[in-house]
């Protein structure tokens, strides 16, 4: 049921069986904590970095990678700028990939 | 009458005749409009399924339109003049991933479209489009490529654009439909300069004539530009997004159908057609850049969407750069016919059909998103997790999937292309495992943003129909992870070799001898 990969062998049986033995031995660490967590109290309340925040507060899905978006932002920029939505744009594109295609296959 | 024989004609000609005639089921009564659709549906997919069948056990199907018999290739003098439908292995492993896909895209759209909200038309367009690509699929025939091309863009710009009480489907399918036309008239020039210079258009005959002269080359160059773009290679993907990102989920679930069907076009150009090692490596090589240059661009934008169908709408077009990398080094290295060629082919081949699935069951899920709460912004979404349990586990079976995390289908064909494409470089491989990373990291805080934190706005669970088309999809997503082995010995491993080394076995089929 696996597969040949040509340098190895990949077969999920394995790995899902490997899986199983760590999720067990994580079961086994959980199970011999202290037992003091109490539902419905405090201990619940979500806390960020260790700052209380009120409840309801949802960290949206576009603060998530602000630095890794920062870091890459002149590269991103330039990226967003060729995406321009103008469709003479989309055109120029596609005749840029049929001159390249040319060129490779006349050359 | 054996109605087998002719299955690879009634594949097409059924749904074809199906949205023809349901718009007018549809003036009786709606329900008699649905029978008809699912009757259709169910025949069509019975046909696919049998021609499947025959074509992995039997060997090549041909079938001849016009002809006393349907297996009369050639007329006196070894011409083939007729119309020709050819179902190879990778032809019938095309037309199970239509299959599947077509089919959830109508047990999905049967509750989530709206009476009023053009549902007939949807469907009339979903059936044009089904037609168009089986037929792309399976035809033989040049000239008839570029039909099926073009009745598949008409159709595919129709469902992007037919909600014109929006302002952004229209603009989306505009923009699509320039960017098909302008393919479409490369792809129709490609066919007139190889039917000037060969008077043929069935492609066994053009491969067996095609020695590589100046005009063979100027086609190819053609083709290679109508297919790159219509596949959504970048640097000419920019239509993809907005494409998939606009139409409704039951919708943009055959658009990957139909992208694929350009995929296959193109493979069948490159490894039948003209040969495969006739242009190789050179064309292997600009396969391979567009692809890792497709797979890298995509993820990347992926990362700053903020719109749900966006990004998964890149993440999509990611995926198409992991295919190209696959064939490509395959076609790369086709005249030395190393193992790893094999492999990469057999990687690439096997994520159309992931892809297929994984990409399909995170549309669905966003379209149930978008039915539930009326919005696709991220940066509005939040704690849907809470009413949509199912939707939301879906979705992030679908994302884990289509980010290659094991032991999903995913990985099992990015392992594939991974190792062989870092045979040729390791550079590529690197670059496909970067890819696969941030692809995670775009999905991780799309399911974050949309699914998990308090809840915003109370969602109405998707209908039983919708939860049933994903779940197929969401199965299969499962089976082709856990038994990979299984999928690869009986329907990859043949439809790779087709294009490995399958030319001489079609041009045999058709032309005889």
């Amino acid at each position: 049921m696996g597969l040949v990969t040509g340098q190895g062998y990949w077969t999920p049986l394995i790995w899902l069986a490997l899986a199983a033995g760590v999720t067990a031995l994580a079961w086994l660490f959980w199970s011999r904590g202290r037992r003091t967590y109490k539902a419905g109290t405090e201990q619940d309340m979500p806390f960020l970095s260790g700052e209380r925040l009120p409840e309801g507060v949802h960290v949206g899905s576009h603060h998530l990678y602000w630095g890794f978006v920062e870091g890459l932002k002149p590269i991103l920029d330039r990226l967003v700028g060729f995406h321009s939505g103008v469709v003479v744009d989309y055109v120029a594109w596609t005749v840029v990939l049929l001159a390249i295609a040319l060129v490779v296959v006349l050359t | 009458m054996n109605i087998m024989v002719h299955a690879p004609i009634l594949a097409i000609a059924v749904p074809l005749l199906g949205a023809f005639a349901l718009p007018l089921f549809a003036k009786v009564h709606r329900n008699l409009r649905d029978l008809w659709g699912a009757a259709v549906a169910g025949f069509t997919a019975a046909m696919a399924v049998a021609l499947a069948v025959q074509a992995f056990t039997s060997g090549i199907q041909v079938y001849t339109l016009g002809a006393p018999s349907p297996t009369d290739t050639v007329v006196a003098g070894g011409f083939p003049i007729r119309i020709m439908l050819v179902v190879d292995a990778l032809s019938a492993f095309m037309g199970l991933i239509t299959t599947v896909l077509g089919l959830a895209s109508l047990v999905y759209a049967w509750r989530f479209l709206r009476e009023d909200q053009g549902k007939t038309l949807a469907l009339t367009l979903f059936f044009l489009l089904w037609a168009g690509i089986y037929g792309l699929e399976y035809t033989g025939d040049m000239f008839n490529f570029f039909v099926f091309l073009e009745i598949t863009s008409i159709a595919a710009c129709a469902l992007v654009g037919y909600r014109t009480w929006e302002s952004r489907p229209p603009e989306a399918a505009f923009k699509t439909m320039a960017l098909y036309t302008l393919g479409g008239l490369l792809v129709l020039l490609a066919v007139g300069i190889l039917y000037g210079e060969y008077g043929a258009l069935n492609i066994a005959y053009l491969s067996s004539k095609i020695r590589g002269a100046l005009v063979d080359k100027v086609a190819l160059g053609l083709l290679l530009g109508g297919l790159l773009m219509k596949a959504g290679t970048v640097p000419a993907h920019m239509w993809a997004p907005d494409a998939y990102g606009e139409a409704p989920a039951q919708a943009a679930i055959v658009l990957v159908g139909n992208t694929q069907a350009s995929l296959y076009g193109l493979w069948r150009v490159l490894f039948t057609l003209f040969g495969g090692a006739l242009f190789a490596p050179q064309v292997g090589w600009l396969v391979v850049a567009l692809g890792t240059l497709t797979l890298l661009v995509a993820v990347l934008m992926a990362v700053i969407q903020v719109d749900l169908t966006r990004l998964i709408a890149y993440g999509a077009v990611s995926q198409i750069g992991y295919m190209l990398l696959g064939v490509g080094v395959g076609l790369t290295v086709l005249s030395g016919r190393p193992e790893f060629g094999l492999v990469a082919i057999r990687g690439g081949v096997f994520h159309m059909l992931n892809d297929a699935a994984t990409v399909g069951l995170l549309f669905l899920a966003a379209g149930a998103v978008y039915r539930a709460v009326g919005s696709k912004d991220l940066r509005a979404l939040g704690g849907l997790g809470h009413d949509l349990k199912w939707t939301g586990g879906f979705f992030l079976l679908g994302a884990l999937a289509l980010a290659g995390v094991p032991p999903l289908n995913g990985f099992a064909s990015k392992i594939l292309i991974y190792q062989s494409s870092f045979q040729l470089s390791p550079i590529l491989a690197a670059i496909a495992v970067l890819g696969s990373i941030l692809l995670l990291a775009v999905f991780v805080r799309a399911f974050q943003g949309a699914f998990l934190g308090p809840r915003l706005t109370k969602a109405e669970p998707a209908p039983l129909s919708m939860l049933v088309a994903m779940g197929a999809l969401a199965v299969l997503v499962i089976a082709l992870g856990l038994v990979p082995g299984f999928f690869l010995e009986h329907l990859v491993n043949p439809a790779a070799d087709a294009l490995w080394r399958g030319r001489d076995l079609y041009l045999a089929a058709v032309l005889g001898g």
